[in-house]
């Protein structure tokens, strides 16, 4: 039953591993146990909440996107460069989320449109999109952003930074959005099953393509995030999130398959991702665990789950041939279904029996 | 007729792209010529394709396999962690491929056991191998960058023994080539390779041991993920665990690009080593002509998206061609 | 839009004029003219593959009409996509459920339809205590059984408020109570004006909803008009009368059988859909198979061939006990099995011919293939079954239907089978290629291989088989031997008529 639970609640599940991990904590030392360490992953967490937002949309729809690092380079590079060109941080902040929507839209083209397939289709714009970050900043890195900007994620209004609070309006948004509207419905139904979506009458491509871009602007606004958290911005920046966007969303209960997930389990998920780190600095230990420890979990997951499906799938299938398999119910119920053949219907005729 | 189908196949395009590239490179700057230019610029990027041939066997079965790029870093670190320990370096070697082999059947299993994509499962493994490395070496006491040093000098040496002219590293790739050349294209193994990802149904009903065959596709990627780690231990005199952490996305692109579906079914290694070839000479060459590393990366990326891009216009407008010639075949005969 | 379109009574909702439809190059269709006025009720009948189906997802969108007219309530529409086509008010209920297996029922249902969400809620309450069915809103839909399934998959056509219905075999998964009420329900529609296509397979339910009927037959309409104007014999000799000259005519009778020893006795098999079969197989002799679609013929070939795990009874083969647990075990023991859906689980499209052929024996060969024996022996095999081909490596998806289907053939007999199971062998193939399959399968049986045949056609049962085994969901129907086995006796089992009477008259 509870087994049942967590697989149609995966948040759950999810929930349930981050409550273990802080109680570990709390048993090295209760004093950790607090709202400044909760809200200190929480800060931790922002860039991964934003794309893995975004890797949720891509997913339902049945896509995957690993160009994401390369969008919050180029995003945070295109902000960096022009609010030191003396650009306002709103509308440098504007123009890396329009650069993002443009790669996302590209992303869509290709895979919707042109129908390549979506992760050979990123994979390549991963290494375009990081080919500009280069050719922008000439190789080196971008130093020097305005207090301003940095400001947005030092300077707290209750108890949280200005990105910080947006970033919670967007996961409550986003989490609303694809639960409730009929748009974020019809990118589940596409992911679920393409032909069906098609049947009832959804544009099929076009929510693809718009889950591209979204998540093409999302990735920017983490790439913003991330700017504005360290201060400066490496040619490197966003490398590798891809893996930690999907993996948090994996972890959450978005389905690579498309169809299932929420908002809320993503988040989750990626919670667990930075908390591992931020628990693992608190307990003194090395942060080389990190990996080791969210892989593991990942996979136990991933197994378990699995297995529980082909449990379900096979205890379902036992329902469906019940009537056959199960010597007590076999005889009574096998003519159950054709109730209106009359017995006599079911002859034996030889030739023997014609010729007479 | 022959010489036709010749030109129509995808590697002799590849071929072509690569002589191309060659002269257009040797045209800007004539030092790209010098055989040593042209024979040790590989060892740059030559682990990836070791990488990716025998990736190729487990993209045409319709999987893929994410960990490859932290199985490098997992073999390396293990030979490290052995040498440190006192082992004979080549009995080191020896066990780091093995690690290799046994996490590339440990992917196999997770993905038979549980049912779940390949994507996934290999994604989360990757994460747990990485893992395992960063803390192996954390324990054998390396500082992340800076990793386990000191080899032998024989081991370290042998990125730049020459065979034939050639430099090992070269030379390992060009024998993987052949051998897994015959290992898909003449063999049963192969066979059941192909099959599997042509359609894995058909497989089951035909008798094919489809377990057996995956297990063994992914052990031998392990294997070679962590042959390309040895050599790169080798080459940089150090073994450190974030060695394949770039390697991943450009030994996809290698596969890919070198004409294998990412659906599975169809593939072949000679096209992925030419475009391994093609994708490493074009990093190197536009270093030497004067541009940045980074830039000749968003290139490659260009041209994976360009080239996969038309195929599947190509496609879609055979695909339309067809039709229209079979409804105009019909048209004149009703008239 | 609506508005600005004539309508009345006189203007049909959907006629279709001459419509042409093409697969790879294979026509599917070929000229069909048809009418649906408001409030009537059209019923569609026709064997597997007559192009029923096709012609619906023609009318859904789904299909582009290749040649021909589609006029939807009076307006030109040879251009429908899925979305224009459920502007216009179309709903295709598919055969196959096309539902979203990780939503709820009630984002099944409610998905994409316009409206309140809370009133759609309380509709689809209503609706589905209106059509008798249980089911709760907040399951999974991949979670429901079949019926379920079918039963959400009506309630999306219902709720939609659609001017044209197309049901795909609704019925096939329903209890007799749950037809009952849909039936009602599609009355209470028709008396609205709504137009309905109703494609099934039971005479009985045709009969009872439909105001005209048309039957298909390899892609034309071969028969049309009120039901209540044909008897029940002449719709089945409608829909299964093979093109032209009967395959029956062409290819002469089947020949005496040659019987050898017993190969293969099945003694009270159980499995997944079939319950305590027994029957005997001797060398030289074609048993078929016979029964509608579902009645647990494939799922018990399957089973003996080792894909479906075996719940009880026993498998002989030369008198040998077997266990069939994977094809490979029964492969060894000389049990081959033709798939009856060769492009799914059959064949290998994109793969050389020479492949296909020699997957099946493929484990017997050495590690190291030796191509120029394969080749050899593939040439052989071209020879013996006669199969149009250009080179062996030419992939498989260039070929016809029927000369993929000798590939299969050949794939099948490259095992040296002792016992061959035949899952509709002649499905989807023209008249030459169905000749030639007759007359292999005439041979290999003189040649004294024991043959399994499992067909949907009578005619072919008739003209191949020396027994034939009747099955009736999942039990023994019937069994008939020798001169007993006709396309009238077939049938009659099959289609559940009430065959007792009649033989007694």
């Amino acid at each position: 039953m509870i087994i049942r639970f967590l697989q149609c609640h995966r948040e759950a599940s999810v929930a349930l591993i981050i409550l273990a991990l802080f109680a570990g904590l709390g048993l090295v030392d209760p004093t950790y146990l607090s709202v400044d360490t909760f809200l200190l992953v929480y800060g931790n967490s922002l860039i991964l909440f934003v794309v893995a937002v975004g890797a949720t949309m891509v997913m339902a729809t049945h896509g995957l996107d690993v160009s994401i690092g390369s969008i919050m380079g180029l995003a945070a590079a295109i902000a960096g460069i022009l609010m030191n060109h003396h650009y306002g941080v709103a509308v440098s902040i504007g123009a890396a989320l329009l650069a993002g929507l443009a790669c996302g839209l590209f992303n869509g083209v290709l895979v919707a449109l042109l129908r390549v397939s979506a992760i050979v289709a990123t994979l390549g714009t991963l290494g375009l999109y990081r080919g500009f970050v280069h050719l922008l900043t000439g190789g080196s890195w971008i130093e020097g952003l305005p207090e301003g900007f940095k400001a947005l994620t030092h300077e707290r209004y209750f108890g949280l930074s200005s990105f910080a609070w947006a970033v919670l309006v967007l996961l409550i948004v986003s989490h609303a959005f694809l639960r409730w509207t009929k748009f974020g419905r019809s990118m589940f139904a596409v992911g679920d099953n393409r032909e069906g979506a098609r049947l009832i009458g959804i544009r099929v491509g076009w929510v693809q393509l718009v889950a591209f871009a979204l998540n093409g602007v999302l990735a920017a606004f983490a790439g913003v995030v991330f700017a504005s958290q360290i201060g400066f911005i490496p040619n490197t920046a966003g490398t590798g999130m891809e893996m930690r966007a999907i993996a948090s969303s994996v972890l959450g209960g978005v389905s690579l398959l498309g169809g299932t997930g929420t908002v809320l389990g993503a988040a989750l998920g990626a919670f667990f991702m930075t908390s591992i780190d931020s628990v693992l600095v608190l307990l003194r230990l090395e942060a080389y665990w990190n990996d080791i420890i969210a892989g593991a979990i990942l996979l136990i997951v991933l197994i378990t789950d699995g297995k529980i499906r082909e449990t379900v799938d096979s205890l379902l299938r036992y329902q469906k041939y019940r009537k056959f398999l199960d010597p007590e119910s076999g005889s009574a119920s096998a003519a159950g279904p054709h109730a209106g053949v009359p017995s006599d219907a079911v002859l034996t005729l030889t030739s023997s029996e014609v010729q007479k | 007729m022959n010489a036709l189908h010749l030109l129509k196949r995808w590697e002799t395009v590849l071929a072509g792209l690569l002589v191309a590239e060659i002269a257009l490179f040797g045209s800007m700057n004539p030092a790209f010529f010098a055989p040593s230019t042209l024979l040790y610029s590989t060892s740059d990027f030559i682990h990836i394709g070791i990488t990716a041939l025998a990736l190729t066997l487990v993209i045409i079965t319709g999987g893929i396999d994410l960990s490859v790029g932290s199985v490098m870093g997992l073999s390396a670190i293990t030979l490290g962690l052995l040498w440190t320990r006192g082992v004979d370096i080549w009995i080191a070697s020896i066990a780091a491929l093995a690690v290799g082999a046994l996490v590339g059947g440990l992917n196999s299993l997770a993905i038979h056991i549980s049912k779940v994509n390949p994507l996934v499962i290999t994604l989360g493994s990757g994460f747990l191998f990485g893992g395992t490395a960063l803390v192996l070496s954390g324990l054998a006491g390396a500082t992340g960058y800076e990793g386990i040093s000191g080899f032998d000098p024989a081991f370290v040496g042998l990125a730049n023994i020459e065979i034939v002219g050639v430099p090992l590293p070269l030379a390992l790739f060009l024998v993987a080539t052949i051998g897994f050349m015959a290992l898909l294209h003449r063999t049963r193994f192969g066979r059941y390779i192909y099959l599997i990802g042509q359609n894995p149904r058909a497989a089951v009903y035909s008798g094919v041991p489809v377990f057996r065959t995956l297990t063994i596709a992914y052990a031998l990627t392990g294997t070679m993920a962590a042959l390309s780690g040895l050599i790169m231990a080798s080459y940089f005199g150090s073994a450190r665990s974030d060695f394949g952490a770039t390697a991943l996305m450009p030994a996809i692109t290698a596969v890919v690009l070198g004409g294998t579906s990412i659906y599975g079914g169809s593939g072949t290694i000679l096209g992925t080593a030419l475009a391994a070839l093609l994708v490493g000479y074009l990093q190197s060459g536009l270093q030497m002509v004067g541009v940045s590393s980074h830039v000749s990366s968003a290139l490659s990326g260009a041209l994976l998206v360009v080239v996969v891009a038309l195929r599947s216009l190509t496609e879609m407008g055979h695909v339309y061609y067809l039709h229209r010639r079979v409804l105009k075949k019909v048209g004149s005969k009703q008239q | 839009m609506t508005e600005s379109m004539p309508a009345g009574p006189s203007v049909p909702l959907i006629e279709a004029k001459a419509i042409w439809k093409f697969f790879g190059g294979i026509p599917v269709l070929k000229g069909i003219d048809l009418t649906l006025q408001p409030g009537q009720v059209h019923a569609l009948l026709g064997g597997n593959g007559a192009g029923k189906s096709t012609l619906m997802k023609i009318i859904a969108g789904l299909y582009r009409v290749d040649r021909g007219e589609l006029f939807v309530r009076g307006a030109a529409m040879n251009h429908l996509s899925p979305v224009t086509s459920s502007e216009l008010g179309i709903y295709l209920v598919p055969q196959e459920p096309l539902l979203f297996p990780s939503l709820s029922v009630e984002e099944n249902v409610l998905m994409h339809v316009p409206g309140n969400r809370k009133e759609l809620r309380t509709r689809l309450l209503r609706l589905i205590q209106e059509v008798g069915a249980s089911l709760q809103l907040s399951t999974l839909a991949g979670q429901l059984e079949v019926a379920d399934q079918q039963m959400v998959e009506i309630l999306r056509g219902l709720i939609r408020q659609a001017r044209i219905l197309i049901l795909d075999e609704p019925t096939s998964a329903l209890t007799p109570r749950e037809v009952g009420k849909l039936f009602e329900r599609i009355r209470a529609l028709t008396a609205q004006g709504v137009g309905i296509f109703f494609i099934s397979h039971k005479l009985g339910e045709i009969r009872t909803i439909a105001d005209t009927v048309s039957i298909l037959r390899d892609g034309k309409i071969v028969l049309a008009g009120p039901p209540r104007s044909y008897s029940d014999a002449e719709i089945v000799h409608a829909m299964t009368q093979v093109e032209g000259k009967s395959a029956f005519e062409v290819d002469g009778v089947r020949p005496p059988p040659n019987l050898g020893r017993e190969v293969l006795r099945v003694e009270r098999l159980c499995g997944e859909g079939f319950a305590d079969i027994s029957f005997s197989l001797r060398a030289g002799e074609v048993l078929g198979l016979a029964g509608v679609v579902g009645s647990g013929r494939t799922e018990l070939a399957e089973t003996v061939y080792g894909i479906r795990p075996l719940a009880r009874g026993h498998i002989f083969v030369d008198g040998e006990a077997v266990a069939t647990s994977s094809p490979r075990h029964s492969l060894d023991h000389g049990i081959v099995y033709l798939p009856e859906n060769r492009q799914l689980s059959g064949l290998f499209i994109d793969a050389p011919l020479v492949w296909n052929a020699s997957s099946l024996v493929l484990y017997r060969e050495p590690a190291w293939l030796d191509l120029a024996a394969e080749t050899e022996r593939f040439r052989r095999q071209i020879d013996l079954l006669g199969i149009v081909c250009s080179s062996p490596s030419q992939s498989l998806h260039t070929l016809s239907g029927g000369n993929q289907q000798k590939i299969l053939l050949a794939k099948c007999l490259a095992a040296e089978p002792k016992v061959l199971i035949l899952d509709e062998p002649t499905r989807g193939v023209d008249v030459a290629v169905r000749a030639d399959i007759y007359r292999l399968i005439d041979t290999l049986a003189a040649d004294g291989l024991a043959i399994l045949l499992i067909s949907s056609d009578h005619e072919e049962v008739q003209r191949l088989c020396h027994r034939v085994l009747v099955m009736d969901h999942g039990t023994t129907g019937g069994m008939l031997e020798g001169a007993a086995i006709t396309v009238g006796s077939i049938a009659r089992l099959a289609f559940g008529l009430t065959a007792a009477r009649e033989t007694a008259r």
